[in-house]
C-alpha cells in the first residue's frame, strides 16, 4: 500500500478533515486513481475506526470527527467517481417515523452511513407512511432506515412496512429500524431487515445487507 | 472579576455543627482530664508525666491543655511519598482529599484462582500489592492479610518483605512488637536512602491499635515509642464497638475513641513534635444477634463520618473505614455495603480509607472486593469532584450554537471535554440488551474476577533498588535467627 494511502487512512482515523480533504488532493495529482484514493485510503481508516469504537478505545464524539474527516475527503472524489462510473457501496433512504420529531439520532446514522461510503438521502422527521412510499419510488435506494424515540411512535415503523408491502415496493429495498424503544426482537415482529442499537451499528449493519461488510 | 463570591468546589457534606463539635471535643478533653486511661508502659507513663501528665499507678490522666499543645504541634497537611518517585503514587494528605486502601490482618483469603475460602498466605502478599499498584483509584497498600505459614512471630515483617517490592504506592505497616518495627524500619530506610532521607520523604506509615476502652496496651505504646523515635508517620487507632467495648451511641463511641487516640498523639508528639499523626479507626456496631464487629453496617460510615469532622476540627488527617462487607461473597450485599461506605468515606474527605476488600466481617480479604471497590471509589470520586460553574460550563454560547432540535456532539466544547467530564467504568456494563447477551451475558461478578486475573498476569511494578532486596533478605535472616528457638 501506497504510503499516500497510510496518511490518509490515519488523518481519518484522527478525525483531521483539513489533512484528509489536502491529502486526498495530493493523492490525486500524484496520478491516483478516485477509487483507489476511496478504497485504499478513507475507507480503510473508517474501517479502523469501526473496529476501534467496538473495542470500546474510541467514543462517539471522536466516530463523529472520523465521519466528518472522510467526507471532506469525499466532497472532492464524489464528483470524479460519478465520472468514471464508479457506484457507491449502495444508496441508504432515512427518515424519522409519522408523528415522531426526534430528528438527532437518524442524522447520526446518516453521517456514518457517510462516513462508511453510502449515498445518503435524508427525507426528515415525522414521516408519514405514504411519504415513505413516495420517497423510495423517487429515489430507490437499496436501504430505507426508520427512526423512532418514542414507544408511542414506535408501531408507525409497522405501519411503513404494511404501507411499502402494499405499494409492491418491499422486495426492492432492506428495511432497517433503530430507536431508543426499539429492538431486534421489535424489529423482527414488523418484518424489518435489521435493528442497529446505535450509529455505527446502523451503518455496519447497512453495509452487511449490501454486501460491503 | 468577581467580589465576594463563594465557590464550592465539589460535593458539600457536613452532619456536626460548630456547636455540636465544641461540645465533643471537650467531651473528649474531659474524659482525659477526670478519667484517663490506663497506660501498660512504665517508660510511656514517666514520658507522659514529664510533659505534664497525671499519672496515678498506671491511669494517665491528661490536663487539656496538653492535649490541645499537642493537637496544634500535629500537622494537618504533609506528603506520603511513592519509594519510586513515581509523583502519581504519592498521596498529599490535607483538607477535602480522600484516599483509599486495603486493610490488614484477615485472617483468611479468597484464592484468585479457585475462589475458594482459604488461610491466608506469603504468597498472597505480591498479588495483594500488584493489585494495589495497578488499580487507579486505589492509593496506598496494606495486605489484606495475616501471613500464617511462617513462624508466628513473623507474619507482619513477611508481609511489608512481600508488599515492599510489589508496589510503589505508600505503605501502611503494622507488626506485632518493636522487632518487627525495626526490621520494616531498616527496609524503608534502605530503599530511602538513610534515615534522614526516610524523614523527608517517607515511603510508609507505621500503624498501632490501641484496646478499648481506655487501655494503652505495651505493645501499641512499645510500637508507637519507636515510630516516634525513627519520625514514621504514625496511625493510632482503636477499634470500639458500640453497645460491646465503646457506649451504643454515636457521640459516647466517638467521644472514647477519640480519647485513645489523642492518649496516643500526646505520647507521639512529647517525643518528636510535629509527628505526621493519625486518629482514627474501625467504629462500628456489635450486632446484638451475632456479636460480630459489622463492617457492612451503616452505623460504621455514619460514626466515621462524625469522627472525621471531629479529627478535622481538631487539625488532624483521619484513619476511615469503608469498601468492607460482612457478606461471605462476591454479592449484591458486598456490593451494597461497600459502596455505601466508599461514597460516605469519600463525602467526608476522611483522609486514608482503609479496610476496602474486607469480606465476612474482616476475616477474609478479597481481591475481587478490592477490584469491585475500585470502580465504585471511581463512581463516588466523580460525584464528589462536583459541578464548575463558570462562563464556560455555563454554555449559554454553545446552546445558543445549537438550537432548537439540534445535538451537540459535533461541538467543540464536547469534543473537549468528553473524557474528563464524564466518568468511564472498567467494569460496569452500560451495553444495549443484544451486544450483552453476544458478549456472554457477564455478569459484574465475572467482569471483575477477568480484570483481577488479567491485571495479576500483566501489571509489573517498578523494582526496589538491588540493595535494598539484600537488606530484605538480610532482615528476614535475622529475624527466622531470634525465633528460631520459639515453639
Amino acid at each position: 500500500m501506497s504510503r499516500i494511502f497510510e496518511r490518509i487512512s490515519t488523518a481519518v482515523l484522527e478525525g483531521d478533515d483539513e489533512e484528509s480533504a489536502s491529502l486526498v488532493h495530493k493523492a490525486l495529482d500524484k496520478g491516483e486513481t478516485a477509487a483507489d484514493i476511496l478504497n485504499e485510503g478513507l475507507l480503510v481508516g473508517m474501517s479502523e475506526v469501526g473496529v476501534r469504537f467496538k473495542a470500546g478505545d474510541m467514543f462517539v464524539p471522536e466516530v463523529l470527527m472520523s465521519a466528518d474527516a472522510m467526507q471532506a475527503g469525499m466532497r472532492i472524489l464524489r464528483p470524479l467517481l460519478v465520472a468514471g462510473g464508479v457506484k457507491l457501496i449502495g444508496k441508504v433512504m432515512l427518515g424519522t417515523v409519522e408523528g415522531d420529531l426526534h430528528d438527532i439520532g437518524k442524522n447520526l446514522v446518516g453521517m456514518m452511513c457517510e462516513g462508511v461510503g453510502f449515498e445518503v438521502i435524508d427525507i426528515g422527521f415525522d414521516v408519514s407512511p405514504a411519504d415513505f412510499v413516495a420517497a423510495v419510488k423517487e429515489h430507490q435506494p437499496d436501504i430505507v432506515g426508520m427512526s423512532a424515540m418514542l414507544t408511542t411512535t414506535m408501531r408507525a415503523m409497522g405501519h411503513t412496512i404494511k404501507a411499502l408491502t402494499e405499494a409492491g415496493l418491499r422486495d426492492k429495498v432492506k428495511v432497517i429500524v433503530g430507536g431508543a424503544p426499539v429492538d431486534a426482537a421489535f424489529a423482527k415482529k414488523i418484518e424489518a431487515d435489521g435493528y442497529g442499537s446505535n450509529a455505527p451499528a446502523g451503518s455496519d449493519l447497512a453495509k452487511e445487507l449490501v454486501g460491503a461488510a | 472579576m468577581r467580589t465576594n463570591y463563594v465557590i464550592n468546589s465539589g460535593v458539600r457534606f457536613s452532619m456536626f455543627s460548630q456547636d455540636q463539635l465544641e461540645e465533643m471535643f471537650w467531651g473528649v478533653l474531659h474524659l482525659l482530664e477526670y478519667t484517663g486511661l490506663d497506660v501498660m508502659h512504665d517508660e510511656a507513663r514517666e514520658i507522659l508525666k514529664g510533659a505534664g501528665a497525671w499519672v496515678e499507678g498506671k491511669r494517665v490522666r491528661l490536663p487539656s491543655y496538653l492535649v490541645k499543645k499537642s493537637l496544634q504541634m500535629a500537622p494537618r497537611s504533609f506528603t506520603l511519598f511513592a519509594r519510586d518517585g513515581n509523583p502519581k503514587h504519592n498521596i498529599k494528605i490535607g483538607p477535602g482529599r480522600a484516599h483509599f486502601g486495603p486493610g490488614p490482618t484477615c485472617t483468611h483469603f479468597i484464592d484468585p484462582e479457585t475462589m475458594e475460602r482459604r488461610p491466608y498466605t506469603k504468597a498472597d502478599v505480591p498479588l495483594v500489592a500488584k493489585m494495589v499498584d495497578a488499580l487507579p483509584n486505589i492509593d496506598f497498600c496494606e495486605s489484606l492479610g495475616t501471613v500464617g505459614d511462617v513462624h508466628y512471630d513473623l507474619g507482619a515483617l513477611y508481609e511489608f518483605a512481600g508488599m515492599f517490592p510489589n508496589t510503589s504506592k505508600p505503605i501502611v505497616a503494622w507488626s506485632y512488637d518493636k522487632f518487627d518495627s525495626a526490621g520494616i524500619h531498616e527496609i524503608a530506610v534502605a530503599e530511602a536512602g538513610g534515615q534522614e532521607a526516610f524523614e523527608h520523604r517517607p515511603n510508609y506509615v507505621h500503624y498501632c491499635e490501641p484496646l478499648s476502652p481506655l487501655v494503652s496496651t505495651f505493645e501499641a505504646i512499645d510500637k508507637l515509642i519507636f515510630a516516634a523515635r525513627h519520625r514514621i508517620p504514625l496511625i493510632f487507632t482503636p477499634c470500639p464497638i458500640a453497645g460491646g467495648t465503646a457506649p451504643i451511641t454515636g457521640a459516647g463511641i466517638i467521644t472514647q475513641g477519640a480519647a485513645e487516640s489523642w492518649m496516643g498523639l500526646t505520647l507521639a508528639q512529647a517525643l518528636q513534635p510535629g509527628l505526621p499523626f493519625f486518629m482514627g479507626g474501625v467504629y462500628s456496631v456489635m450486632d446484638m444477634n451475632t456479636m460480630i464487629l459489622a463492617y457492612g453496617a451503616p452505623e460504621l460510615p455514619l460514626f466515621m463520618a462524625g469522627l472525621t469532622e471531629l479529627a478535622h476540627y481538631a487539625g488532624l488527617p483521619l484513619w476511615q473505614t469503608g469498601g468492607c462487607t460482612d457478606s461471605k461473597t462476591f454479592d449484591g450485599q458486598a456490593m451494597i455495603e461497600g459502596s455505601m461506605s466508599v461514597f460516605f468515606s469519600a463525602l467526608t474527605g476522611g483522609d486514608l480509607c482503609h479496610d476496602v476488600g474486607y469480606t465476612e466481617s474482616a476475616m477474609t480479604g478479597s481481591l475481587f472486593q478490592l477490584c469491585a471497590m475500585d470502580e465504585a471509589i471511581g463512581y463516588a470520586r466523580r460525584i464528589t469532584r462536583g459541578i464548575e460553574v463558570t462562563d464556560e460550563t455555563l454554555a449559554v454560547d454553545v446552546i445558543k450554537a445549537v438550537g432548537p432540535n439540534g445535538h451537540y456532539l459535533k461541538q467543540p466544547q464536547t469534543r473537549k471535554l468528553f473524557k474528563t467530564e464524564f466518568w468511564y467504568p472498567n467494569l460496569i456494563d452500560r451495553q444495549d440488551f443484544e451486544s450483552w447477551d453476544m458478549s456472554g451475558r457477564l455478569t459484574m461478578k465475572d467482569r471483575t474476577i477477568a480484570r483481577v486475573r488479567d491485571i495479576l498476569a500483566t501489571h509489573r511494578p517498578s523494582a526496589v533498588k538491588p540493595e535494598t532486596h539484600k537488606v530484605i533478605e538480610k532482615v528476614l535472616e535475622e529475624a527466622e535467627d531470634r525465633v528460631k528457638d520459639k515453639k
